[in-house]
């Protein structure tokens, strides 16, 4: 369990105020923020990059807030993953194993252990620099793993890597998880990588933790107007029905707004959301089918800065959407008027009923 | 003027220009090459290169400016490593300082060094620990004094282009601190090392000004490689001095070669 305690720290720019929250053993947790948040100093803190003159970090009932990095047995695995480019992949994933004296027999039985769960074992002889982006980053999560760390930290490890690679990374992080029920921390600015691969979440701004709680609670009660306004406020549909058609895609029946949204579980979907900006609105009837597509009404307009939000009504139900001004300037909206949305199907998230 | 420079024809003067500065450069040297080859032949070289006083100098040379290396690079590595890194009060200025013997003429670094031990302290140190006044420690004095600074520079910019980063997650690894700077900041410093070691050592092979002042020019006893021109230059032995000259053009080309082949490229200073 890692325990952060009233940490204050002013590094440069950045200044990390009073922040306090408590990572669970074996969870996945996510810290979301925007980009100059303060998430990778948080991080490196833990990590024990940074001198911690105020506040406490605790690691298993232990204090570490002085220990030095090399005490404190903490895998960390940076944005753009700083491999060692003076040694080969074999090097890098046995870097930390040799200096703990490993010998030839545990080191090499690691590294095939490794090399399986990563599926990286055709990989060992290769120069780093010839390494693509997700290869790179499955070494860098090799040799942070090799080591046996207690805590996992992952600063952005989807955004250097190009969308495909992004998704497939998603899921291998989830297994590897789930596998090695290691205590994982990982900072994104992403909302829907934090939704989707967290346990629990710590929203971040401007170096203060403003709310930690679960992805559905984080969606469904923004803890402060800065996150809902963060997350967005998303619309939220109470569905009554679900049926599986396959492929991942389960068609949800949301008292009448007949929804297909994409959900991997086998239980029945209760709640789904989705965010104004994750909806199209368009004047003419989009050509051919459209998935989740509708007619709407127009009920209000109101300009918020750089976008405008617009309410509708589709099949009795209220949504909103969110349009960037520009856009909303081009297009040719009254209230009253008959409009079409698209809800886009693959950001659409669902929740179970809990049982 | 800029009318005139302009298009196809700009492009052919400044063409012309820059070429032309290269073909008069490549001339000038291969010219003074040849004419130091016409002061001398074959034999008289060869005698000259295998007389005692030029043995002695091509010994005294080698050990000497080996020595000053190895001390300077004990001094640049940790020093360089403290200016890329940390951050303290000052740092500017010391920077600054540590940027003047490359600046300040030889001779008068010698000058310094001699003035200081005049001094109560220099005196104690030159009475009682090593001699180095026209003395051959003095060689080695003189040279570390020049070169080092010379190494500070290049191992500086090596370490400036090595992320700290690197270190810190080797640290996260498991290594300590001194372990990070050995086990991974010396690898990655690998070309830049090998740079320094090969420059530092030419450069102090080549050292003169603050090496006479210091040392003096006493044949077979301070006489390094330049000294051995300037005396023969002195005596009027054209012939010697040419043998020593090519010595030295010998081992610049050799130094060149060998940054050339270790680092597979230019290292640019």
């Amino acid at each position: 369990m890692i325990e952060v305690k009233n940490l204050s720290l002013r590094l440069g720019e950045f200044h990390l105020r009073d922040i306090s929250f408590t990572i669970n053993d074996g969870e996945y947790f996510v810290i979301l923020g925007p980009s100059g948040a303060g998430k990778t100093v948080l991080m490196e803190c833990l990590a024990g990059l940074h001198h911690v003159k105020r506040g406490e970090i605790w690691l298993d009932g232990q204090n570490i807030t002085r220990l030095a990095p090399e005490e404190r047995n903490i895998g960390y695995v940076p944005q753009d993953y700083v491999l060692f480019p003076f040694l080969d992949v074999l090097g890098n994933i046995t870097f930390g194993i040799r200096l703990r004296h490993g010998t030839a027999d545990t080191i090499s039985a690691r590294v095939q252990e490794l090399g399986r769960l990563l599926g990286i074992a055709h990989l060992l002889g290769r120069d780093t620099r010839s390494l693509s982006g997700g290869e790179k980053q499955r070494v860098a999560l090799a040799r942070a793993l090799a080591t046996s760390p207690r805590v996992l930290l992952l600063d952005e490890p989807l955004s250097a890597v190009d969308q495909r690679t992004a998704k497939s990374l998603r899921l291998e992080l989830k297994r590897i998880h789930r596998q090695l029920h290691l205590t994982t921390v990982h900072i994104t600015h992403d909302l829907m990588e934090a939704l989707q691969m967290a346990d629990r979440v710590a929203i971040i701004q401007k170096g203060v933790v403003q709310q930690v709680a679960p992805p559905e609670e984080m969606l469904f009660h923004p803890g402060s107007e800065s996150v809902a306004e963060f997350i967005g406020a998303p619309n939220i549909l109470d569905c009554d029905t679900s049926r599986q058609l396959g492929q991942g895609v389960v068609e949800v029946d949301c008292r009448g707004l007949k929804l297909s949204v994409p959900h991997e579980g086998t239980g029945r979907v209760a709640k789904v959301a989705i965010l104004p900006r994750h909806i199209y609105i368009s004047e003419t009837r989009p050509p051919g089918l459209s998935v989740n597509g509708f007619q709407a009404v127009v009920t209000a307009i109101n300009p918020a800065g750089t976008t405008v939000r617009i309410w509708e009504e589709v099949k009795e139900k209220a949504l909103m959407v969110e349009v960037p001004s520009y856009i909303y300037e081009e297009m040719n909206l009254t209230v009253g008027r008959e409009v079409f949305v698209i809800l886009r199907m693959r950001r659409i998230r669902c929740y179970e009923a809990r049982t | 003027m800029a009318g005139f420079l302009k298009g196809a024809r700009g492009e052919r003067i400044f063409a012309i220009a820059t070429a032309s500065a290269l073909v008069i450069l490549a001339v000038f040297v291969i010219g003074i090459l040849i004419s130091a080859f016409s002061y001398t032949d074959w034999h008289t070289f060869w005698s000259a290169l295998t007389s005692e006083e030029i043995l002695f100098a091509i010994r005294l040379s080698l050990i000497t400016a080996t020595i000053a290396t190895v001390i300077s690079l004990l001094i640049a590595v940790p020093v360089a490593y403290a200016i890329s890194r940390f951050r303290f009060p000052g740092k500017d200025i010391v920077d600054s300082l540590l940027d003047l013997p490359i600046v300040i003429s030889p001779v008068a670094l010698g000058a310094i060094l001699l003035v200081f031990f005049n001094t109560p302290v220099g005196a104690a140190i030159n009475d009682n620990v090593v001699r180095f006044v026209f003395a051959q420690p003095g060689i080695v004095l003189a040279q570390v004094t020049v070169v080092s600074a010379l190494a500070v520079r290049l191992l500086k910019s090596t370490f400036d282009s090595i992320d700290p980063r690197y270190e810190q997650v080797a640290r996260t690894l498991g290594c300590s601190k001194p372990e990070a700077f050995f086990r991974v900041v010396l690898p990655m410093a690998r070309d830049g090392l090998i740079a320094s070691v090969v420059l530092t050592w030419a450069r102090a092979i080549g050292e003169f000004g603050a090496t006479v002042t210091l040392a003096g020019a006493t044949t077979m006893k301070t006489e390094t490689l330049p000294v051995a021109i300037f005396l023969s230059l002195a005596s009027a032995d054209v012939a010697k001095a040419v043998a020593v000259i090519f010595i030295l053009i010998f081992i610049a080309v050799f130094a060149l070669l060998v940054i050339r082949k270790l680092i597979g490229r230019r290292y640019q200073l």
